[in-house]
């Protein structure tokens, strides 16, 4: 029986490796068997990737403008509207940050923006989990436990231990960790768990101050506040200034597509820095253990718990994380693309999913085949799209012989994609006129040049498309279908203060 | 549902509706299909592509001038045959009679059009009796007839220089052959060889003093620079020679010729001659060969026969 479940789950890792790679080859030999019929997908391929460019844009520009609209909210003051101001008052807040090696420089800042909350701290209970097999960071948690041990209701500094039965060395792993020990203080205090929002952070995750009380909000007006998670949106502004222009464009661009997903909330899986009920957590024995996509894993789960009656509500506030670069460009470019192949391993879901439908009898056959497609199709096209736009687009024309330089297809082919992509690069002034909207102000120490540059660099997005558009996620899933399974890479945060 | 989930319902629906909709438009252009508006048809249509040397050409079709000028793409043409005429000031024009095939694209991109000046420039002042282009030094060398010195200039005609002084043959009918090294110039006629150095010295030298060889017994067919521009390779109605060029020097005889109007060809990267000559079989017939002598340094004992030759 578990070897026949084995087999199941070996197949669908199989899946996505073999559909994406299928789909190149297949494209690579009918470029040079069948090049108009190659010519003829990559024109409506490019045409379909033009109207998606087009549609998601103007998602990204109705998210930006809920997201300005609700920037300066008293969410206090709606909290207390909407609960006769009772309801409010008996939410707890349980924060917890899986910590690995970052230090003083990137988690202080972190707890610093807890404590600008407008929440009431009385109601507030942080937990930082370091990992015990990081020696150093005993004495960052003595330091931040004598600062920060007073501000809030509770304060725990734990440790992590290394090598805890069927544990992986995941952030899940130290996350879960963090929430029993917060479980525990609750349990003591008798504060019952159908109050307690845990918010699950990133160690260099500063929150804006109104979070909490949007969150609240959320919760209390939600009819069914268990059965969702809460996802704001993440930007990486507390180095952007001092980040290098590739690191940069990156994480706008991944803040970016954050927004565009709050927009299609049928699609909406929590990532990164994310909030949910307490007692939900408890249900599904917390995060997963043992894989590394946790934050979407999580999500899932409670899918599946809950046989598909539970959703990702949109909070249009920011969280800000730290731009991930290294000392050189090519420690950068490295960084980057470990960040993007664990994002894209995110594809693990995949056969957690489908496995965990067909033990579900309760959820329909429809909603099964749609969120199992919604998955798959979103990551396969994560991992061919570039390699379609930017090296099997030419294909026809080099591989398609004289017989093909003939036809007026081979001629309107490069036109007809000139075109179209302009019509992106159309797209890319409203991401860079956003991207100067979100940017926080310009430090103390930065030149203004710096604002011309930040303009600029855009150019270079082309070439980034090229190495991170679909690379690192056709890396992923050609892992997953070897079965050589990634553990989790911390990214190294790097942070410089402004003069 | 929500003005918001209404909004992105409007776009999303838009959008695959704009996808569906201009798909096949956008295929059917690809594809040279043109929409007849009166028919309210498709018909298929094909590309004529023009390009011209220099670019920027008027360009006529069945005569009526296109907008645009040279590189041109003419999209959606109906297949037939069109005349294409094609004007640029200062030069000829150019026309011809194309014919458009469906769904293919006819290109004519070597087309050259020629001024009408044509660039003429004079570059000697007196009469030449033969020039030689060095592309490699961007120069010309040429021979004034009467005085029969040998001039160097520029490719322009500037910078002449003069190189050297020919004897003359007795012979007018005379052929002209630069050294591999451009430093020597052999001419030659059916009876006589002359050979001059160009790059001469400060203090006069008989080693490089011109000179010329008579040959009076046989007629010289071919006369051949070796690699090293200082062997001579003479290929006369009776044999095949070797020699070095200077005045003293005596040549050597590497092959007795059967066959008078021997054909030969020396190939200078690998040094080796290669000639025509014939054969009296034990029957009496005689017999056409190709034959091919190494003259490479490395491959012949050419060298080591031309020390013990002069040391006789």
């Amino acid at each position: 029986m578990k070897n026949k479940k084995n087999r199941i789950k070996r197949s669908l890792e199989i899946i996505p490796g073999v559909l994406s790679w299928g789909i190149i080859l297949l494209l690579v030999l009918l470029s040079a068997w069948k090049p108009v019929l190659c010519a003829a997908v990559i024109i409506t391929f490019d045409f379909y990737w033009i109207i998606r460019t087009l549609y998601l844009t103007t998602l990204l520009i109705m998210a930006h403008h809920k997201l300005y609209r609700q920037r300066h909210r008293d969410w206090l003051a709606d909290c207390r509207a909407a609960g006769n101001g009772r309801d409010w008052e008996r939410i707890y807040q349980l924060v917890v940050f899986p910590v690995y090696k970052e230090g003083l420089d990137i988690l202080r800042p972190s707890l610093a923006s807890l404590k600008e909350c407008s929440y009431p701290k009385e109601r507030m209970v942080v937990v930082v989990s370091f990992e015990e097999r990081h020696l150093l960071s005993r004495e960052t948690a003595a330091t931040l436990e004598a600062e920060f041990k007073d501000c809030f209701g509770g304060y725990i500094s734990t440790s992590h231990p290394d090598n805890l039965p069927n544990e992986a060395r995941t952030k899940g792993a130290n996350a879960t960790w963090a929430a029993k020990k917060g479980k525990e203080f609750i349990s003591a205090r008798n504060i019952p768990y159908d109050d307690v929002i845990i918010s699950c952070f990133d160690a260099d995750t500063c929150v804006d101050p109104g979070y909490f009380g949007c969150l609240t909000y959320h919760f209390i007006t939600n009819p069914r506040p268990h059965q969702a998670s809460y996802q704001p949106i993440p930007v990486y502004n507390n180095n952007i200034w001092h980040a290098p222009s590739f690191a940069r464009l990156v994480e706008i661009s991944a803040s970016f597509c954050q927004m565009i997903e709050s927009m299609r909330v049928e699609k909406f899986v929590t990532f990164s820095s994310h909030s949910m009920s307490f007692k939900t957590l408890v249900k599904i024995d917390y995060w997963p253990l043992n894989m590394v996509s946790d934050d979407s894993v999580v999500y899932w789960r409670a899918f599946l718990f809950y046989n598909g009656h539970y959703r990702v509500v949109p909070l249009y506030i920011t969280v800000s994380m730290d731009a991930a670069y290294g000392d050189s460009l090519w420690k950068t470019v490295r960084m980057q693309y470990m960040q993007k192949r664990r994002w894209a391993w995110g594809i693990e879901n995949f056969p957690f999913l489908v496995t965990g439908f067909m033990n579900n009898r309760f959820i329909s056959l429809p909603q099964k085949i749609r969120k199992s497609f919604q998955l798959l199709e979103s990551h396969i096209t994560w991992a061919v799209w570039a390699i379609i736009i930017t090296l099997i687009a030419p294909l026809p024309i080099l591989l398609g012989g004289s017989f093909f330089i003939q036809m007026p297809i081979s001629y309107n082919l490069p036109r007809i994609a000139g075109i179209l992509l302009n019509c992106t690069l159309a797209s890319s002034l409203v991401w860079i006129l956003l991207s100067r909207i979100i940017l926080p102000p310009r430090p103390k120490g930065v030149k203004w040049i710096k604002n011309v540059v930040m303009i600029v660099e855009w150019v270079i997005v082309p070439l980034i498309i090229l190495i991170l558009g679909s690379v690192p996620a056709l890396d992923a899933q050609t892992r997953l279908m070897f079965g050589k399974y990634m553990e989790f890479y911390a990214t190294e945060k790097k942070r410089r203060r402004s003069a | 549902m929500s003005n918001e989930q209404r909004i992105r319902a409007f776009l999303f629906y838009s959008s695959v509706v704009i996808f569906c909709a201009g798909l096949p438009l956008l295929l059917s252009f690809a594809f040279g299909y043109k929409f007849d508006r009166r028919t309210f048809k498709f018909s298929r249509t094909g590309l004529f592509y023009l390009k011209t040397q220099p670019p920027g050409a008027d360009v006529y079709l069945d005569k009526i001038l296109l907008d645009g000028k040279t590189p041109l793409t003419l999209n959606e043409l109906l297949p037939g045959n069109y005349e294409v005429r094609v004007e640029l000031h200062g030069y000829y024009p150019w026309s011809e009679d194309v014919t458009i095939e469906e769904s293919k694209i006819t290109r004519l991109d070597k087309v050259i059009l020629f001024p009408i000046r044509n660039n003429l420039k004079k570059i000697n002042k007196s009469s030449v009796a033969y020039f030689y282009l060095d592309r490699e030094r961007d120069a010309v060398y040429y021979l004034d007839g009467p005085e029969r010195i040998l001039y160097r200039c520029g490719l322009e005609g500037e910078r002449r220089v003069p190189m050297a002084k020919l004897p003359a043959l007795q012979s007018q009918k005379v052929k002209y052959v630069f050294s591999v090294d451009r430093n020597k110039l052999l001419y030659f006629s059916s009876s006589q060889i002359g050979v001059v150095y160009l790059q001469q010295r400060r203090e006069p030298s008989p080693e490089r003093s011109p000179f010329i060889l008579d040959y009076p017994q046989s007629d010289i067919r071919d006369v051949f620079w070796h690699s090293d521009s200082f062997h001579l390779v003479i290929v006369t109605s009776r044999s095949v020679e070797v020699m070095e060029a200077t005045p003293r020097s005596f040549p050597i005889v590497l092959a007795k010729l059967n066959r008078r109007d021997v054909q030969a060809y020396y190939d200078t990267g690998g040094d080796t001659l290669w000639f025509l000559d014939q054969e009296k079989t034990p029957e009496g017939e005689t017999h056409g060969n190709l034959y091919k002598l190494e003259l490479d340094s490395r491959t012949s004992p050419l060298y080591e026969l031309i020390k013990i030759k002069n040391e006789e």
